[in-house]
């Protein structure tokens, strides 16, 4: 590294531990943290009462039994293709009668990482930079209002039981949204009001993996018999129904929709008004439209 | 006397899990001197939580089976350097399940860290044996489990980008759009909660 050494006192340093046992420290401060906890006893004690936490996060994931041909193949793999001790710490303990030298042997995670050019790492870093400036100024309404969604919701639990369970779905629902919003591959398309509702606004986000999040705001109350509907479309030239949408009095609307993983990636949204029930393909003016980013 | 059946039930659970580590310690023991035998039995024990941590961190079913390999490939390769004085053979395998998890991860986003110098996670020696005993491993996860589920959403995405995606705190405050020092405080407030929660009867 060729940055100086941070230089930072006892109480900057044990404010890092909580980060430093989950990894979570950039390499100069995780540098300078290891520096200091191997002269300081009492953060060294903090990191280490952090072990049982670590180690319960690491098992609290969903169990899940591996394939049973992977025992053969791992097995029979790692056997044939290296000895044990193969290592080279391992090999200088058994050559050392005494075996003092094995307490002073520390595990390094391997390092094969640092092999990635430098010019690769910058590439990506421009990438990287583009890619989070878009993202994150899209995550962070969302996220804020989803945490006092979700906080209320679970405030609300504590009410009576029919309530808890209302409650708890929408806690269930702010933490997949999240979880669409946080997706890697997550991509947007604000829907513009049309004619027959120019003050409509709506956006969406879908990622493949996990689904899509459709809200609108300012759309006009529904005469009766009618219902607004949310439309995909795709490269196929049928528009997919997404969602039937009931604005509440103040005009907005949601939807939380589980995609087919093979579903055709959205080039536009629009959202339709349609007799209720909803009808296999549009039929009616339309409200909203929006189309994907690049298309 | 359900109270009585309880404790007869942990002082069971404890023996059981004394018995594991005992084992696991000596698999390692004989795994030093080459005998497969005892990597196969290493394997019955820990690849269900190895293949399903690197399952959580990878989210695909052919790269967790390659880190599962890697693992126990590593253990094979590493036995001699392993030292019981400083944590369980089962922690062991998982932190390196999740830092080979997050390598791959991180090589599977194109995503170097500045400089290509990537945080990996730092060995933690373990809480000295008698207080291990006093949680069972699945009372420790019960518990984690139901303090996470009850952190202020912020926090908890806080401690998931971080463990579970490999994020550093600066990644994680771009990714949310938070100040630096707020996601601090929220993963020092998350981490003192959850250890509050393993220490708490």
């Amino acid at each position: 590294m060729a940055k100086p050494p941070l230089s930072m006192s006892h109480d900057e340093l044990r404010a890092l531990v909580e980060a430093h046992v989950l990894g979570a420290l950039p390499a100069d401060e995780r540098e300078a943290f290891e520096a200091h906890v191997a002269t300081c006893a009492s953060c060294a004690t903090e990191v280490r009462a952090y072990a049982p936490v670590v180690g319960a996060l690491a098992r609290v994931v969903p169990q899940v039994d591996p394939p049973a041909a992977l025992r053969a193949r791992v097995l029979s793999a790692v056997v044939t293709d290296t000895r044990p001790g193969s290592d080279v710490v391992s090999a200088f303990r058994r050559t050392d009668a005494t075996g003092s030298d094995a307490s002073k042997v520390r595990l390094k995670p391997d390092t094969t990482y640092r092999s990635v050019r430098p010019w690769l790492a910058a590439a990506a870093s421009i990438a990287l930079a583009v890619g989070l400036a878009v993202y994150s100024s899209q995550l962070r309404g969302r996220i804020a209002s989803l945490e006092g969604r979700l906080r209320d919701a679970l405030a609300r639990a504590d009410a009576t039981e029919r309530r808890e369970a209302d409650a708890r779905r929408a806690a269930d629902e702010a933490q997949s949204q999240v979880a669409i919003l946080t997706a890697p591959d997550v991509v947007r398309i604000d829907l513009a009001g049309q004619p027959a509702a120019p003050t409509a606004a709506a956006r969406a986000m879908w990622s493949r993996q996990r689904g899509l999040v459709f809200t609108a705001s300012n759309l006009p109350p529904l005469p009766a018999g009618r219902i607004y509907q949310l439309w995909v479309l795709t490269a196929e030239p049928a528009p997919i129904s997404a969602a039937l949408l009931r604005p509440d009095p103040s005009g907005r609307a949601s939807a939380m929709v589980v995609t087919p993983v093979d579903m055709p990636a959205p080039t536009a949204m629009a959202v339709t008004i349609e007799p209720e029930g909803g009808v296999p393909a549009p039929t009616g003016d339309r409200y909203l439209v929006g189309v994907a980013p690049g298309h | 006397m359900w109270l009585l059946w309880a404790v007869i039930d942990r002082s069971g659970a404890a023996s059981r899990w004394i018995e594991d580590r005992a084992k696991d310690e000596a698999a390692l023991d004989r795994m030093r001197r080459g005998d497969a035998e005892a990597l196969a039995e290493l394997y019955d024990r820990h690849a269900r939580p190895v293949y399903s941590l690197a399952l959580r961190v990878l989210q695909d079913e052919g790269d967790a089976e390659d880190i599962v390999q890697d693992v126990f490939s590593q253990a094979w390769r590493q036995a001699a350097r392993f030292d019981s004085a400083r944590g369980n053979v089962a922690a062991w395998l998982l932190t390196i399940a999740r830092s080979r998890a997050i390598d791959r991860l991180r090589a599977r986003r194109a995503r170097p860290d500045r400089g290509a110098e990537l945080p990996p996670l730092p060995e933690i020696a373990d809480a000295a044996p008698a207080a291990d005993l006093q949680l069972l491993a699945a009372e420790q996860v019960a518990r984690i489990r139901g303090a996470l589920a009850a952190l202020p959403l912020l926090q908890r995405v806080a401690i998931e980008l971080a463990y579970y995606e490999g994020l550093t705190h600066t990644e994680i405050a771009e990714r949310l759009e938070q100040p630096l020092g707020t996601v601090k405080t929220r993963i020092r407030l998350a981490m003192t909660k959850l250890r509050e929660a393993l220490a708490g009867a």
